[in-house]
C-alpha cells in the first residue's frame, strides 16, 4: 500500500513548479554584464579607488573573532586528524608494492578525537533541548550544528572508522546535526518537533552519553 | 568491450573534456565559458524553479549560481562532477534566497495584521497534485531539497549528499522522513 503510494507521490511530485524552457539567452547576458560590474569594481579596489558601498554592505555582519576562531577550530580538527591517522614519512622509501596498500591508521588516537567530538556534540545537544522553550538562539545553534557538522564528515571520512557501532552513532548524530543547520531563523514549531523525535526515536543523545566515558568533558563549550 | 566498460571510458573521456574545458575558462576563454554555462544551465535552472516556484527568482539564484560557479572555478578540484559542484552551489544559493525571502516576507505580514504566511503556494483544493503541492511547500527547507533533488529532478543520494554536504545515508533518511511527511498530509487519498 506504502509502494503504490509512493509511486503515486512520485508522480504526482513530477508536475511540482513544473520548470517553463530555460531563459538561457535572457540569463548569459545578466551573468556577462554582472561578472563585467565586478570586474570594474575589482580593477579600480586594486588600483586604490572606494570599494563601493554595496560591497561594505556585505561586512555589517562580518565578526572577526567568530570566524577566526571558526576557522581555527575547523582547522585545528583538519590538520590533527590528517596528522593522527597518516603515518609520519620514514627517511627510507617504501617499496613499490607498498603503494597499494590501505594507509596504517591510528586508531588511539581516531579514539581520543571522536570521544572529544561525541563529548562536544552531547552537551550541545543537551543544550540544544533544553533551550527548545526560549526561542532566539536558533542562529546560533544552527552555525554550532554546521561545525560539528563539519568534523562529525571528517570523523566519518577517516580510514580509522572502522568500528561500526560509533560509525551507525556518528551517521545517526549527522541527521540530527544538518536538521539543527538547516533551521531558518523562525523555525516552526514542526520543524523543531521533528529534531526532538529525530532526537528521541534513534536515542542519538542516550547514546552519545553512553559513547562518552564518564569524566570525558566538551573542553570547549559547543554552545 | 563491455557496456559497463564503454560507460567507464565514456565518464573518463568526459572528465577528460570537462577538465579541459575549465582549464580554457580558467585561462580567460569567454568561447569556454559559454561552452560550460549551456552544458548545465538547463540542469541547474530546473532545480532552482523546482525549489523557488518562481520565474524571476529562478533566473536569480541561476545567474547568482553561474557568477558563484566562475569567480570559484579555479577552487573545484575534481572530486565531484562538475555538475554535482554547480548543484550545491545552486541549492545554496537558492536557499538562502528563499531563507531571506521569507524572513522579510514575515517581517512585512508581522507589520501588517498577523496573518499566517504561506511560502508560495496555492489555496488547498481537493485534487492530489495541488495538494501535494502545498504539502511540499511546508516540508522544511533540507527535506525538501532532497525530495526535490531526488524524486522531482532525479539526483542520486550521492549527489545529493555531496550538494548538501552530509552522507548518501543522510539524503536516505531525509528522504524517507519527507515522504512520511508527505504521507502523512495526504493520508485521505492514500485511504481512496
Amino acid at each position: 500500500m506504502d509502494d503504490r503510494f509512493d509511486d503515486l507521490l512520485r508522480d504526482a511530485a513530477r508536475e511540482y513548479n513544473q520548470p517553463p524552457e530555460t531563459p538561457r539567452e535572457e540569463m548569459w547576458a545578466r551573468i556577462v554584464a554582472e561578472r563585467a560590474t565586478e570586474e570594474k569594481e575589482k580593477s579600480e579596489k586594486s588600483a586604490g579607488g572606494v570599494i563601493p558601498i554595496r560591497r561594505l554592505q556585505h561586512l555589517r555582519h562580518f565578526r572577526p573573532l567568530a570566524l577566526a576562531a571558526g576557522i581555527a577550530a575547523l582547522l585545528a580538527i583538519g590538520i590533527g586528524l590528517g596528522r593522527l591517522t597518516v603515518p609520519p614519512p620514514t627517511s627510507t622509501p617504501a617499496p613499490a608494492a607498498v603503494a597499494s596498500e590501505t594507509p596504517r591508521v591510528n586508531s588511539a588516537a581516531y579514539r581520543v578525537v571522536t570521544t572529544e567530538h561525541l563529548s562536544q556534540s552531547e552537551a550541545f545537544l543537551t543544550l540544544f533541548r533544553a533551550s527548545l522553550r526560549q526561542p532566539g538562539n536558533e542562529r546560533l545553534a544552527s552555525a554550532t550544528a554546521r561545525q560539528l557538522l563539519a568534523t562529525n564528515r571528517l570523523l566519518l571520512d577517516s580510514p580509522a572508522a572502522t568500528d561500526a557501532r560509533t560509525r551507525l552513532l556518528l551517521q545517526d548524530l549527522e541527521l540530527v546535526l544538518a536538521e539543527i543547520a538547516q533551521l531558518s531563523p523562525q523555525p516552526r514549531s514542526r520543524d523543531l518537533e521533528l529534531i526532538t523525535e529525530g532526537l528521541e526515536q534513534g536515542g542519538v543523545l542516550s547514546r552519545l552519553r553512553t559513547a562518552v566515558p564518564a569524566g570525558a568533558s566538551a573542553t570547549q563549550g559547543a554552545l | 568491450m563491455s557496456e559497463l566498460q564503454f560507460l567507464d571510458d565514456l565518464t573518463l573521456r568526459s572528465r577528460v573534456e570537462e577538465r579541459e574545458l575549465i582549464g580554457r575558462v580558467l585561462a580567460g576563454d569567454p568561447t569556454a565559458e559559454r561552452t560550460l554555462y549551456d552544458a548545465h544551465v538547463d540542469r541547474v535552472f530546473r532545480l532552482v524553479y523546482r525549489m523557488a516556484g518562481d520565474l524571476d527568482r529562478a533566473q536569480d539564484y541561476t545567474q547568482e549560481t553561474f557568477i558563484r560557479a566562475f569567480s570559484r572555478l579555479a577552487e573545484f578540484r575534481g572530486e565531484a562532477a562538475l555538475s554535482t559542484w554547480l548543484g550545491s552551489i545552486a541549492i545554496s544559493v537558492t536557499l538562502n534566497g528563499l531563507r531571506k525571502l521569507r524572513r522579510r516576507n514575515e517581517r512585512e505580514v508581522a507589520l501588517e495584521d498577523g496573518m499566517p504566511v504561506g511560502r508560495f503556494s496555492s489555496p488547498a483544493d481537493p485534487d492530489l497534485k495541488s495538494r501535494l503541492a502545498q504539502a511540499i511547500d511546508d516540508l522544511p527547507d533540507g527535506y525538501r531539497a532532497v525530495f526535490v533533488m531526488h524524486d522531482v529532478e532525479g539526483y542520486t543520494h550521492e549527489e545529493i549528499g555531496t550538494s548538501l554536504g552530509v552522507h548518501p545515508g543522510t539524503s536516505k533518511a531525509q528522504l524517507f522522513r519527507a515522504r512520511a511527511r508527505l504521507r502523512e498530509a495526504l493520508a485521505d487519498f492514500a485511504k481512496d
